[in-house]
């Protein structure tokens, strides 16, 4: 399978008549963007606003994040969320770089969604501050889940995804000013020294533990809480099948972005036929029963030994109860004699003393760690709020509150914040963008 | 000048060898022995007093001496607390953990000693005090002082600890995270790691597993009169949340009357429903008791196989709650669940 993604490089965003893209500049024409977000009559209010490294801004509730995509060979950028279900991972695709388009809730905020600082103290807990953030300020009239602490923000996500693929659009027809090639080969059409390499497995677990629909990551628009695990190519990631959901504390949280991105698979592409012989990715799970996580391990266990893998690399969405997929996964790994390294964030609390993972067993012997959820960040005002900061007290994100005894509560009268780390949004960066890493003191 | 004071044991305090290891505690103005070297380590500071006391004195009059050697403290100013370094010494290895713990607790100063690898007091005492990884005899007495000099330099001047392995003490179980200096990504790490794995070279994960802390099964207890509590992590609170428990990182529980009931009543009614964040609430907000099973407990209270249940329940939230607070709040429990003399918890998370 062969994927090429065409670059254009955003060096600036600003709103004019005509939606264009010229020398780094991208111009949108709102009035049209804002017609694609309200092409759902379930979005009730919308505004983009723009902001981009350095500035004075503080956003919160961010839901999700997309990279501006459009696929040339005529499908949806995302099967199953902005159109039909169309293989993916295969073609030409362009990309506008540098940028991210941002879904923020206008007042609400639920569990999952998480801060951005632009400059500041702030803007070292996530990759997002260095990007140009196209955001996307909407309110909705999904009144089943406005007071509710978990939300679907069914409305605004696919809104987000929308307007990104709307953005790519903006380039369809322009020379890109580089291009990433991404190809591999069937694995046993593979040449005699690319097979006679290490193989390497990536064994992905996104969020899944919701039993109800919609607030899961999906694959090709199907809910990961109703899949078993399964072969894929890492093209197809990289191109728009999987979306991020709306339920994880949002440090640990992997957006559509952070897929279509995933630096481990880039990481591994580069790998390829030099060190290693990349097989491909088996995408699993982390459901909440037992027998779930069982079953989900054996599957990987049984798919990646009849791949022959001979190593792999393991990386978890989430912490608590998914951290038992991920112990379970990795000791079923070595139990196959599959050479397994872990990736992972960590809950070692505030007073970091408490065990890193709920469960642990001696066989994840070699783990890279990416952060700790529950540390505590203070942080000075921003001039600007885009959405609305009470939403970090207020709403219940997994990383703000009320009130507390101690602390007081997360949101103070000068716009001054003190949260954990649980609500910087995709903060941990498990997918392998984290500089971060645990330390013992 | 800031002021610290060091802890020695008879012989490095100089009173005697082992016939003398039954000295009590004492107190001296200034430094002994090896006091003055580390008080010429330390920058802007000096060693004031130096408490003595004998290893077997320690050993067998702990609460004593520990109260004694306190006692000497009380009307003392000092910003900084020093014990040994005790080398292989197991039982000075003891009697420098003690003071420490007991000095940091009393007077939340910075406390530091030093010991070999193979000293007890090494894992009795490494999460309560900057133990440095010292050497098996005095022959290292500069080197190990210099060590907890150079560290004690650090505090007193208010800069922050570089972490156990940059430092050179014994690893407490406090992990934190850090900003890479080089910035080497998380998937550059890993496909590193994973090549020296593939290879069998040695490769140093960044998640040591420690070793872990199992609780020993109770022994069984006769069911038809004991009393039986319902404590859950399940997040199970009146709908209106009383007591304000939080969603996640919880710091506080509550307890609520089930008296009379004969199974807990759903959010729909008013009665009870799930705060927790971590799992989806539509099945425990739907039917409580598929998190704290009343109803099936109170059959089993109908059919004689257990004595009675008691009338509260308790609860609180689990996901993310650290293990620390989850412990007091768990000591706090017991000390209601004793007084009502219950005989049996049923815990359950979600």
């Amino acid at each position: 399978m062969k994927l090429e993604i065409g670059n254009f490089q955003v060096q600036k965003v600003e709103f004019g008549k005509t939606s264009s893209y010229k020398d780094g500049t991208l111009t949108i024409n709102k009035e049209e963007a804002l017609a694609v977000v309200f092409e759902d009559e379930h979005i009730t209010d919308a505004d983009l606003v723009l902001t981009k490294p350095g500035d004075d801004v503080r956003i919160v509730p961010v839901k999700e994040a997309i990279e501006p995509r459009f696929r040339l060979n005529g499908g949806p950028a995302f099967p199953g969320v902005t159109g039909k279900i169309e293989r993916v991972g295969e073609g030409k695709a362009v990309a506008l770089k540098n940028c991210s388009v941002l879904a923020v809730g206008k007042h609400w905020g639920s569990f999952g969604d998480g801060l951005i600082d632009m400059s500041g103290e702030g803007a070292k807990y996530t990759i997002f501050s260095k990007l140009i953030n196209i955001c996307l300020v909407a309110d909705t009239d999904e009144e089943f889940e406005r007071r509710e602490q978990q939300k679907k923000n069914h409305a605004i996500r696919w809104a987000a995804h929308r307007l990104a693929e709307y953005l790519g659009s903006i380039v369809k027809d322009m020379t890109p000013e580089s291009t990433e090639t991404f190809e591999l080969g069937p694995i046993t059409k593979r040449d005699e020294k690319v097979k006679s390499l290490p193989s390497v497995v990536y064994v992905m677990q996104p969020q899944s533990q919701m039993e109800e629909l919609g607030y899961n990551d999906l694959v090709y628009g199907w809910d990961t809480n109703r899949m078993l695990p399964t072969f894929m190519h890492p093209n197809e990631i990289l191109d728009g099948a999987i979306i991020s959901g709306s339920f994880m504390p949002c440090s640990s949280k992997w957006s559509t972005y952070d897929f279509q991105n995933c630096p481990t698979i880039k990481g591994l592409y580069n790998e390829h036929g030099k060190t290693i012989n990349f097989l491909g990715v088996i995408m699993s799970n982390l459901n909440v029963a037992l027998e779930q996580k069982e079953r989900a391990g054996m599957f990987v266990q049984q798919i990646a030994s009849s791949l022959g893998a001979d190593a792999a690399i393991l990386a978890e969405e989430g912490y608590g109860n998914p951290d038992a997929d991920f112990i379970e996964c990795f000791r079923v790994l070595e139990e196959a004699g599959i050479k397994t390294v872990g990736m992972t964030n960590e809950c070692t609390g505030r007073d970091g003393q408490s065990q890193p993972l709920v469960t642990l067993d001696e066989s994840a012997d070699a783990i890279v760690s990416c952060g700790n959820v529950s540390a505590l960040i203070e942080l000075p005002p921003m001039g600007t709020v885009i959405g609305e900061l009470d939403a970090l007290k207020r709403d219940g994100l997994s990383g703000g509150w009320e009130d507390d005894e101690k602390l007081g509560p997360s949101v103070k009268e000068d716009g001054s914040i003190i949260m954990e780390n649980n609500s910087m949004f995709c903060g941990d960066s498990v997918l392998g963008q984290s500089v971060k890493t645990m330390r013992e003191f | 000048m800031k002021k610290g004071i060091l802890y020695l044991n008879q012989f490095f305090g100089q009173i005697g060898g082992e016939d003398k290891a039954d000295y009590a505690p004492t107190i001296q103005e200034g430094q002994v022995g090896a006091g003055m070297l580390l008080s010429n380590l330390l920058e802007d500071a000096e060693i004031t007093h130096t408490l003595i006391c004998g290893d077997n004195f320690m050993g067998s009059n702990e609460e004593e001496a520990v109260e004694k050697l306190l006692g000497f403290l009380e009307d003392k100013e000092f910003d900084i607390f020093f014990a040994g370094p005790a080398f292989q010494a197991g039982r000075y290895g003891n009697a420098c953990g003690v003071i420490c713990k007991a000095v940091k607790e009393k007077f939340d100063v910075p406390v530091i000693s030093s010991m070999h690898k193979e000293n007890p007091g090494v894992d009795m005492f490494k999460k309560d005090v900057f133990i440095f990884k010292g050497g098996d005899s005095a022959a290292k007495m500069k080197d190990d002082m210099t060590k907890m000099a150079e560290f004690g330099n650090k505090l007193l001047k208010g800069e922050k600890s570089e972490g156990a392995e940059a430092e050179g003490y014994y690893h407490r179980g406090i992990r934190h995270q850090v900003w890479l200096e080089d910035e080497t990504p998380a998937v550059v790490r890993a496909i590193d790691m994973l090549l020296k794995k593939i290879n069998d070279e040695p490769f140093t994960s960044e998640l040591p597993i420690p070793e872990l802390e199992t609780v020993p099964v109770a022994p069984a207890i006769a069911l038809e009169n004991a009393k039986i509590a319902l404590v859950t992590s399940g997040g199970i609170v009146p709908v209106d949340n009383p007591d304000h428990i939080q969603s996640a990182s919880a710091t506080r529980w509550g307890r609520y009357s089930i008296a009379d009931m004969d199974k807990l009543d759903n959010r729909a009614n008013g009665a009870f429903k799930t705060i927790h964040a971590g799992y989806d609430p539509a099945a425990a907000d739907a039917d409580p008791n598929v998190c704290v099973p009343l109803d099936a407990l109170r059959a089993y209270e109908k059919e004689g196989k257990i004595g009675s249940i008691h009338e509260y329940f308790y609860t609180t939230v689990g996901t993310g709650t650290t293990e620390a607070e989850a412990a007091r709040m768990a000591q706090e429990m017991i000390e209601h669940l004793k007084a009502d003399e219950v005989d049996a918890v049923i815990l359950t998370s979600t």
